[in-house]
């Protein structure tokens, strides 16, 4: 059977309707049986002539990132299109309005810029829209037709999506399918001169297209989350969104609060309840909810913090991705303050991390932090989700009733470091949580030995989570034994460190991939004999200082190589190829 | 007057007899002789003892300051969170459960200056909670500092030479963010403190209970007993707690504060909203039991 391996770019402005296009395409394709990766680019405003691109890449294989080149480019807009029109690989396809809504003086119009082995596809998208449904904003509809009938792909996937889009829009629907059906008359009725060819689906999976939010979402519902407070803030809004459509439905409780410090407070303020609770926020929100998290630490209160980075300091790129909040996360606030902090990598780890944090909060009795990034929430991938939850309901140390009583120790000094807790509501358990030191029966207590036994028991607990059995807290692929190049990755890019460690191992270099997912706290002895097992090691990271690096270097004393981007857009594969090439390279060359 | 004597005996006996003991911990209270916040030590547990509210049931809440140690003085549950921060504490622990009643306690500082920002929010949502709110107009425990409450013209270590700023009106504000059930009481007056307690917690929805109390530390010239004591006097009897301007009038008398309940509304709580909230999204709205 033909592999299919086709990434198809549309780009317009914001109100264009282009996001909406690329939504329809990539869930039509899903739905078709195609996998997909997709992620958007959008501006901050939500008006006003930003640059909007919709980017997917539709595959039979399993892949794990996006492709540096595009085979497809779909321009609703000759500005922002001529940029991009770079990124079409040769004997690609550029398709883009013929007569341009705008006048544009001559050598500004997409066409001049359409190189000599590209192929153009100048199609009159407004005439058609206004054609076919009487006004200009059914372009993307025209457009996202002319591309399924120029490839020839099933028509029924497409009305679907359609209808359940714009089910609740009255006529809309009807229209935006009759400018679909011209769009793809249209298509189907055009010479064929590019290179780009769909093969069959592969067979009908169970798979659904998600993104990392809604991942997080579902992973959170199939915990049994039962209280979330948050605020919005891109990128996490939708995390909460999608939790305050569903949670009510299950007779759960969610509360918008009036700031970050209060959506942490009353997640802590739940969670010693014994509710499962959440909040979400990203790196301005996780900065206000530092000194309440140092409070969710020394109260052994469990919480789970989702965070999704965004590009910083301060307000900084709202809209971009960036991983510059691991510092913050691991080290932010006063104190010493250790927390689980937890990174997943792909959108079927952001289901698997969001669950499992309910259970490492409780187990540990811990606020648990899931590091997401923009470019994480916001894309979409085909994912099977179990039928039944993976997640245990209840992973809380057992409490005995020889526990309880007037000497009931909440923070009594136990083997594993974690003391059975009671809590409100339960007799003979009644107690103080206090952000004070404390002995083991919570009263306030500033001795020396107290706060070295306690700060000792807060630390070591967490040191046991490594040994967590229901998360994979590294994962290694590619060569086994000695190694040329090693990478080390974390977050989103990993996606990327895995084709361009696969493209170089085809090249014939030595290499493997090593996943951190568990980031504090941190494996420090794999980590460190993977390094051992290296020529070289290589940390692609979306920040300047190469934060990663930091604690690698902090916590194994080994050397690595830092590779630092802050475009605010993903790592790209080829980027990571390259220096890999180049540092294997520069060791032969030194050997030589 | 003449003071009817008060024998040791009797009042031992007294104590024992009223349970009032059972909600009291061994931990001995860290304030001053004198200060104004011991009158809770035996007003909240006497409330709680009278509504038949068990231990077990309650929770305190206290962000930092003098009065927010009051939870290690309880053997109830008790979260002494940070400071300013126990109004969203005690919001989060509410809409987790229900069935315990939750009491929050702190100072003029941590709940109208650090804390400020959530009182609106815990007010307008009308989360079923009391809030005491113990005002000495001064920072205690960092050792006299002056507060929001603080009056022009005080002298304090971080206005040497008077303080300036106008003092707001916890009652004026509570009544606008939307507060269910508000009063003021005076330390000095610790009955009528209790029975104030007692209907505040029996109240369903945010209860603000204002109470004046001396710091006799830091404060030697403003808020003393003597002044205070001279200067409070009851709600007028004519006064119509279900009229919110007439509440607001008297919150704004601040030469004379008045003792007593200001005003009174029945509205639905934070929790009667989110269970609606599920009953719109078609839901089922569980059963929430006490542990």
């Amino acid at each position: 059977m033909m592999k299919t391996d086709i990434q198809i770019a549309i780009c317009g402005s914001a109100g264009e309707g282009t996001i909406a296009a690329g939504d329809i395409l990539r869930s039509a394709l899903a739905g078709a049986g195609y996998r997909i990766i997709a992620f958007d680019a959008y501006p901050a405003e939500i008006r006003g002539f930003g640059k909007c691109v919709a980017r997917l890449r539709v595959t039979t294989e399993q892949v794990y990132s996006l492709k540096e080149k595009s085979d497809v480019l779909v321009c609703l807009n000759d500005e922002h299109g001529i940029p991009h029109v770079g990124e079409v690989r040769d004997f690609g396809a550029v398709i883009y309005e013929a007569n341009s809504i705008v006048r544009l003086p001559e050598g500004h119009h997409v066409s001049a810029y359409v190189g000599p082995a590209q192929i153009p596809y100048p199609v009159p998208i407004r005439e058609l829209s206004e054609r076919s449904t009487g006004a200009i904003r059914a372009r993307n509809m025209i457009v996202l037709g002319f591309i399924a009938g120029l490839y020839g792909l099933e028509k029924e996937p497409f009305y679907r999506i359609i209808d359940n889009k714009f089910r609740k829009k009255g006529e809309i629907a009807e229209l935006n399918r009759k400018a679909f059906v011209v769009g793809y008359e249209s298509g189907e009725g055009t010479f064929k001169l590019d290179e780009v060819v769909f093969g069959a689906p592969t067979e009908k999976t169970k798979a659904v297209m998600i993104n990392g939010n809604a991942a997080v979402v579902k992973g959170c519902l199939d915990a049994g989350i039962d209280n979330f407070f948050g605020y919005p803030i891109t990128p996490a809004t939708t995390i909460m969104e999608g939790l305050a459509r569903e949670m009510p439905k299950l007779g759960k409780r969610l509360v918008q609060t009036e700031d970050e410090i209060a959506a942490i407070a009353t997640t802590i303020g739940a969670g010693y309840t014994g509710a499962r609770a959440a909040t979400a926020t990203s790196g301005p929100g996780l900065a206000l909810m530092s000194e309440m998290l140092g409070l969710g630490v020394m109260a052994e209160v469990p919480c789970v913090v989702f965070v999704s980075q965004r590009g910083g300091p301060a307000t900084g790129i709202p809209t971009k991705t960036e991983q510059s909040d691991l510092n913050i996360a691991i080290h932010g606030g006063h104190g010493d303050a250790p927390r689980i902090v937890i990174a997943p990598t792909n959108v079927e780890g952001c289901y698997i991390c969001a669950g499992r944090a309910f259970e490492l909060a409780e187990r540990y009795q811990t606020p648990v932090i899931v590091l997401l990034d923009l470019y994480l929430s916001n894309r979409y991938e085909t994912v099977v989700i179990p039928p039944t939850t993976p997640f245990e309901p209840n992973s809380d140390k057992p409490l005995s009733k020889q526990d309880l009583g007037p000497g009931y120790k909440r923070f009594a000094l136990t083997d594993d470091h974690v003391s059975p807790r009671a809590l409100p509501g339960m007799a003979g358990g009644m107690h103080v949580v206090t952000g004070l030191e404390h002995n083991e029966l919570g009263r306030v207590n500033e001795q020396p030995d107290v706060h070295e036994a306690m700060t000792h028991k807060r630390h070591e607990k967490l040191r046991a989570a490594l040994g967590f059995q229901n998360l994979n807290h590294y994962k290694r692929f590619g060569d086994d034994g000695r190694l040329q190049v090693g990478l080390i990755g974390w977050g989103s890019t990993f996606g990327e460190c895995l084709e361009a460690m696969y493209r170089v191992r085809e090249d014939g270099i030595r290499c493997a991939a090593l996943k951190v997912v568990t980031l504090q706290p941190f494996p420090a002895d794999i980590v460190a004999a993977f390094i051992d097992e290296c020529d070289v090691v290589l940390v692609p990271e979306l920040n300047y200082q190469g934060q990663l690096a930091h604690l690698i270097q902090a916590e194994t004393a080994r050397k690595v190589v830092r590779y630092n981007r802050v475009t605010g857009t993903p790592m790209l594969v080829e980027d990571i190829y390259a220096e890999i090439h180049r540092l294997a390279q520069a060791r032969v060359s030194q050997a030589a | 007057m003449t003071l009817k004597p008060i024998y040791l005996e009797d009042k031992l006996k007294e104590v024992q007899e009223s349970g009032r003991l059972a909600y009291r911990s061994k931990a001995m209270p860290t304030w001053c002789p004198g200060c104004g916040y011991f009158s809770m030590v035996d007003g909240l547990p006497g409330a709680l003892n009278k509504l038949g509210i068990a231990p077990k049931d309650a929770v305190v809440v206290s962000g930092i300051g003098c009065s927010s140690r009051f939870p290690f003085f309880l053997n109830t549950y008790g979260f002494h969170s940070l400071h300013g921060r126990a109004l969203p504490v005690a919001t989060g622990i509410k809409t987790a459960n229900d069935a315990l009643t939750v009491i929050v306690v702190g100072g003029d500082g941590d709940g109208f200056a650090i804390g400020g920002g959530h009182v609106p929010h815990a007010a307008r949502r009308n989360v079923d909670l009391t809030y005491m709110l113990f005002d000495n107009g001064i920072y205690g425990l960092t050792k006299g500092q002056t507060s929001p409450t603080s009056a022009v013209g005080f002298h304090t270590t971080t206005s040497p030479y008077e303080n300036s700023d106008q003092p707001l009106n916890p009652l004026l504000m509570v009544l606008s963010h939307g507060a269910t059930w508000v009063a003021q009481a005076y330390a000095g007056r610790p009955q009528q403190l209790e029975t104030l307690m007692k209907q505040a917690i029996a109240h369903r929805g945010f209860a603000y209970l204002h109470i004046l109390s001396p710091c006799v530390t830091f404060d030697k010239t403003d808020r003393t007993y003597d002044n205070l004591g001279h200067r409070v006097r009851d709600v007028p009897a004519d006064h119509d707690t279900a009229n919110l301007s007439a509440a607001m009038t008297l919150a704004m008398d601040t030469s004379k504060p008045a003792l007593g309940l200001f005003y009174r509304t029945v509205r639905a709580t934070l929790a009667d909203n989110l269970d609606e909230t599920c009953q719109r999204a078609g839901g089922a709205v569980p059963k929430r039991a006490v542990g």
